[in-house]
């Protein structure tokens, strides 16, 4: 039972988010690409967030929110990405992919936690 | 950065003449190099402080040096032989001119001099060393976005960069290395970050909290691998953002050679590379010694400095780490 899984292909980045998470009295999961976040968010029906990368092998953030939409169609989750990109074009297919917001790293949880923990409520 | 307007390049000198050390001296001040040159003379101490340094742009010799007729040429074999990449600029007696080497001598230098005449040397230094142009802001904003970078994945250190200068020499420093495409209309190339293992290892205990943690080479993959990818999507957004067409780009490829047992990359290109090297100093723990980390860009498959624009208006639209919601 978890409210936010962090997807990161960087485990530096997986648990810097993820202990800053906990230690905001959250509760967390993870997945090390899209593949496995998406398998991850099937089985867990608790999560209200997911904060993925973009660049990831075996399947990129992007896909996984698309395929988030397609296939968990009565889900409520909610999306963030939080990766290096900060293209427009991709930030209009994460809008269409229904993404909530997008992060541009470093990651920096002092400026964020107050809406994260308001998309997790 | 002492000064960020001006590229440098290291360049190993060669003469141990006494009364030319100030004429050295002045020369390297006067066409930006910073002369590095062995205590003592002699073949052995020569390649003893080629080995230690793998980032310089080219060597200096006296074709006399360490007082003995001929050593120079022997000494330039076997530079030559190890280091051929590096272009050796050869000061004589008497001719500026490589007249009275075999042609398989002659090839080994970039030019032959004489103090009386060092306008071959000036001409030659930027042929081959200077000859491709950074833009100052590029390499301004590259020092930026890597510093930002490296101080996010290590928030115990300072971080300093050393003034930008380039190399010639194609030499790996340290036992590991990340490598990224560079890609954009107006460039296309690699970036490369070097570090030595254990010292950053060490660097990731400490900031872990746990010295006595065994800290496996898969950890400092993974910092070094996130490093490489803000640093490249930081270039990206900043300076490709807005031009970048990938889908209609036919994209070419050369082959990168790297040779372990001779620590030797090759990327296909002459051309100099821009180097940067930091300086990580822990704060409050003044008897660790600081790590350094040298960055290398390669822009081996395009280069049109021409057509380069700085786009940092386009990345300061928000901040980052905060939350842009849609």
């Amino acid at each position: 039972m978890a409210q936010i899984l962090v997807v990161d292909d960087s485990s530096t980045v997986r648990d810097e988010v993820c202990n800053f998470l906990k230690t905001n009295g959250l509760t967390v999961t993870s997945a090390i690409d899209g593949k496995d976040g998406l398998n991850k968010l099937k089985a867990d029906s608790s999560i209200k967030l997911v904060i993925s990368d973009v660049n990831m092998p075996n399947m990129d953030g992007l896909t996984m929110a698309e395929k988030i939409r397609s296939e968990l169609k009565n889900t409520a989750v909610n999306i963030i990405m939080l990766t290096t990109e900060n293209s427009p074009s991709m930030k209009e297919r994460g809008k269409a992919a229904g993404i909530k917001g997008w992060i541009v790293k470093p990651f920096n949880g002092a400026a964020v936690v107050s809406s994260v923990k308001k998309l997790v409520a | 950065m002492s000064d960020k307007n001006t590229l440098i390049s290291k360049i190993l000198v060669l003469d141990d003449g006494a009364a030319h050390c100030e004429n050295d001296k002045a020369f390297c001040e006067e066409h930006n190099l910073l002369g590095i040159k062995p205590q003592q003379g002699g073949m052995e101490a020569a390649m003893a402080i080629l080995k230690s340094n793998v980032d310089l742009g080219g060597i200096m010799l006296y074709e006399n040096y360490g007082n003995s007729v001929g050593m120079g040429l022997k000494l330039a074999r076997k530079i030559h032989d190890s280091r051929p990449e590096l272009p050796i600029f050869l000061r004589r007696d008497s001719v500026a001119s490589v007249a009275g080497l075999d042609q398989r001598d002659a090839a080994m230098f970039r030019c032959a001099y004489t103090l009386n005449d060092l306008q071959v040397l000036r001409v030659t230094l930027n042929d081959s060393i200077f000859n491709r142009i950074y833009p100052n802001d590029l390499v301004r904003g590259i020092a930026e976005i890597t510093s930002a970078s490296l101080q996010a994945l290590f928030s115990n250190c300072d971080i300093d960069v050393e003034t930008p200068y380039l190399v010639k020499d194609s030499i790996i420093y340290g036992e590991v290395f990340t490598l990224i495409a560079i890609e954009s209309n107006w460039c296309r190339g690699y970036m490369m970050l070097q570090a030595a293992e254990a010292a950053v290892l060490s660097l990731i205990g400490r900031k872990a909290g746990n010295e006595d943690k065994v800290m496996t080479f898969r950890e400092l993959n993974n910092v070094l691998g996130e490093v490489t990818n803000m640093v490249w999507g930081s270039f990206k957004n900043r300076y490709a953002g807005q031009h970048e067409n990938g889908a209609s780009l036919v994209q070419s490829q050369v082959p990168i050679i790297i040779n372990h047992q001779r620590r030797y990359i090759s990327f296909g290109s002459e051309d100099s590379q821009l180097c940067l090297k930091y300086t990580l100093r822990e704060r409050g723990n003044d008897s660790v010694e600081p790590v350094s980390i040298y960055q290398r860009f390669i822009f081996n498959l395009n280069w049109s400095p021409d057509e380069f624009k700085d786009n940092a208006s386009v990345e300061s639209l928000f901040d980052a780490g905060e939350l842009e919601l849609f």
